[in-house]
């Protein structure tokens, strides 16, 4: 176990920004505290990494803890913060070999360059690198010291999904070198693709954690059907449907929870066949439930509103 | 020291691709240096105009005519009395002075006759012209009514070498600059804290002070790098020569960049942006150049405003270096300049401590 939180508490004024949060991370994990803007991900983050204090609870990380051993964890964690925060006028290379020199051990420039594919770009002034290149400058910064855990604090926000993609394989590259990986994010698909284990975390508490498929499961044995029409159906219809188990709306299309899809879907069939007002199925299709499913399930709101 | 070694090399590296810090730290003191020293180039041309209306053409009249008109700062126009005053009032002349008609009548009786002399106080030129018609007039004087000459005035000036102009200013900007390089010497720091630089490097292990003191010593190599560039210009442009010794000179930079960056520190300890701190230091910056006797000596100013000249750093800082640079006469002892920064060094970082906001 390298990361250990108990009833975590941390309020700003009258917002509680962590409202007593518990939680485990094991040596290997890439775990993921996962949710909405203002959840207190990072405020977490922040608290596991030194920066802040917490009003109470317990939190040891690499079995020391942070209050009385901050120096010594620092040298032993990475961490990219949610804003690059980068030297503008250094040069890559540069500014990793700045780093470098705040910690006792540490890796050489150039195996971290190639850590995150930043060799062809070495010698770029970083404020003339693209968003994308900058977050892969901060992963690289946050693993010069070669930790033993790391912690990315939302490392793909704001990145075009090709960018995205290549931070993915940065941080799956990491898990297959069997580092322990502490990631905030509020990309459900990013989550679902990265972490082994997750926390869903809202208004400073946690709402559900396991894997990502023992969380689908948990919660759904059932696939949901996505389709939209002219006229939303009532919901006190679509729930006489045979199969469905919830009901749901999102941006405008209607969600269908079901344990039996052909029967739900002839149903639904029949139905706008003889009520022609209700207008065409537009965008129907099928899928496996998601982390978003689980979410919206369990809040009751999509995660990015 | 490693991390202080890679934190200050970084600094550098920073400062020579600012276009902007490298012109504002090297080439505004020299463009100072070069406008003031085409002003002060220019003094020794400088001529008046002067109307001169002489009614007594007796020899003792024309005698004195003549002594005027041999003034070598005086380009003199004879005319009659009311178009030449008219001619004044139109701003042909700076001055107009008029011989009366009564000087030949008056020398024999021993009586005083009066040479006019009408002048815009509002102009002043006045102040110059006004002396040397006095001393002229003295000189006349006393060659008319021939009594000997019983006391003189020489001059010998107490400094060894000719005192110019240029040898006032150029401490005096170098005393500018190490100002605007100490004040401005915090904003990086500001920078930083608005853009999160500081909090990524409080999260890792490296301690707050060697951050602090990477970026003071980098301030101060810099002032030093400055001081040479300046001293080097004055000695090859301004033929202004370093007389003292480079030790007190290094020190008193040293311990001038010091003070200033930790009032610029001080200033900007709790501003949250870049944008928000530029004119608080702004705001320092102009009454600490200006109420200092870096650029107007102490002497021609109000008496009010001298008990603040007295307590600003500046004052003290280019007091120090005139006196080390060009031997200038000390208002007060180079120990007493040293001693008043290290007070205001001392005091305000203390205070900057105190309330420094590091996130």
């Amino acid at each position: 176990m390298v990361i250990e939180v108990e009833n975590l508490v941390k309020t700003y004024g009258q917002i509680k920004a962590v409202d007593g949060i518990s939680f485990r991370v094991n040596q290997g994990d890439v775990f993921g505290m996962l949710g909405p803007n203002g959840a207190g991900k990072t405020t977490t983050v922040e608290i596991l990494e030194g920066l802040r204090i917490a009003d109470s609870g317990k939190t040891s990380v690499l079995g020391m803890d942070i209050t009385k051993s901050a120096n010594k964890i620092k040298q032993k964690i990475g961490i990219q913060l949610q804003a690059p925060a980068l030297l503008p006028l250094l040069n890559v290379e540069e500014l990793l070999g700045t780093f470098a020199s705040f910690y006792k051990n540490h890796i050489s420039v150039s195996q971290a360059l190639d850590l995150v594919g930043l060799q062809e770009s070495k010698k770029i002034v970083v404020k003339n690198l693209s968003g994308g290149q900058q977050q892969r400058l901060s992963v690289a910064m946050s693993l010069i010291n070669n930790p033993e855990i790391a912690f990315l604090d939302e490392p793909t926000t704001g990145l075009d999904p090709q960018a995205r993609r290549a931070l993915w394989l940065v941080i799956e590259g990491m898990r297959d070198k069997g580092k322990t990986v502490f990631l905030t994010t509020h990309y459900m698909e990013e989550a679902e693709r990265l972490c082994n284990r997750l926390v869903i975390i809202d208004h400073g508490k946690i709402i559900a954690q396991g894997s990502p498929a023992e969380l689908i499961r948990n919660n759904f044995a059932e696939k949901a059907i996505e389709f939209e029409t002219k006229i939303p159906i009532a919901e006190s219809i679509l729930k006489s449907f045979k199969g469905v188990t919830r009901v749901a709306s999102e941006d405008g299309s209607t969600l269908l929870y079901s344990n039996d899809v052909t029967s739900t879907i002839s149903t639904l069939l029949e139905f706008t066949d003889k009520n022609k007002e209700t207008g065409q199925l537009t965008n129907l299709h099928i899928r496996e439930a998601t982390l978003e499913d689980v979410f919206l399930k369990l809040t009751g709101r999509n995660i990015r509103e | 020291m490693k991390a202080f070694r890679a934190l200050l090399i970084a600094s550098f590296k920073q400062f020579f691709r600012d276009k902007t810090a490298l012109f504002f730290t090297f080439a505004f003191p020299i463009i100072f240096m070069f406008i003031f020293g085409l002003v002060y180039s220019g003094e020794g041309n400088i001529s008046y105009d002067i109307g001169l209306v002489n009614q007594d053409i007796s020899p003792a009249g024309l005698a004195t005519a003549q002594g005027i008109k041999g003034i070598p700062i005086f380009k003199v126009t004879e005319g009659v009395l009311e178009p030449t005053l008219a001619e004044m009032r139109d701003g042909k002349y700076k001055a107009v002075v008029v011989i009366p008609s009564d000087l030949a009548g008056n020398i024999p009786k021993g009586e005083v006759s009066y040479v006019k002399v009408y002048y815009d106080p509002s102009d002043m030129a006045s102040q110059t012209i006004l002396p040397i018609l006095q001393q002229v007039v003295q000189e006349i004087n006393q060659q008319l009514s021939q009594s000997p000459l019983l006391l003189a005035l020489t001059e010998q000036s107490i400094s060894a070498h000719k005192f110019g102009g240029m040898d006032f200013l150029i401490p005096g900007i170098l005393a500018m600059s190490i100002l605007f390089l100490g004040l401005f010497g915090a904003l990086p720091m500001v920078e930083w804290r608005e853009k999160q630089v500081l909090k990524r490097l409080g999260a890792t292990p490296l301690n707050r002070s060697t951050v602090v003191f990477s970026q003071v010593v980098y301030r101060v190599i810099l002032a030093l790098f400055q001081t040479v560039v300046i001293i080097l210009l004055a000695h090859f442009v301004f033929k202004v020569n370093m007389v003292g010794s480079w030790f007190l000179l290094f020190t008193m930079v040293v311990v001038g960049t010091l003070t200033f960056v930790s009032i610029g520190y001080l200033a900007v300890s709790r501003a949250k942006t870049t944008e928000s701190a530029m004119p608080v230091v702004q705001l320092i910056q102009f009454p600490m150049l200006f109420l200092s006797g870096v650029f107007f000596p102490v002497e021609i100013m109000p008496s009010f405003m001298k008990p603040i000249v007295a307590v600003m750093p500046l004052s003290y800082l280019g007091d120090g270096l005139r006196q080390i640079m060009v031997a200038a006469t000390p208002q007060n002892s180079i120990v007493l300049d040293l001693v008043v920064l290290g007070v205001w060094f001392t005091a305000t970082a203390l205070l900057t401590i105190r309330i420094f906001k590091w996130e």
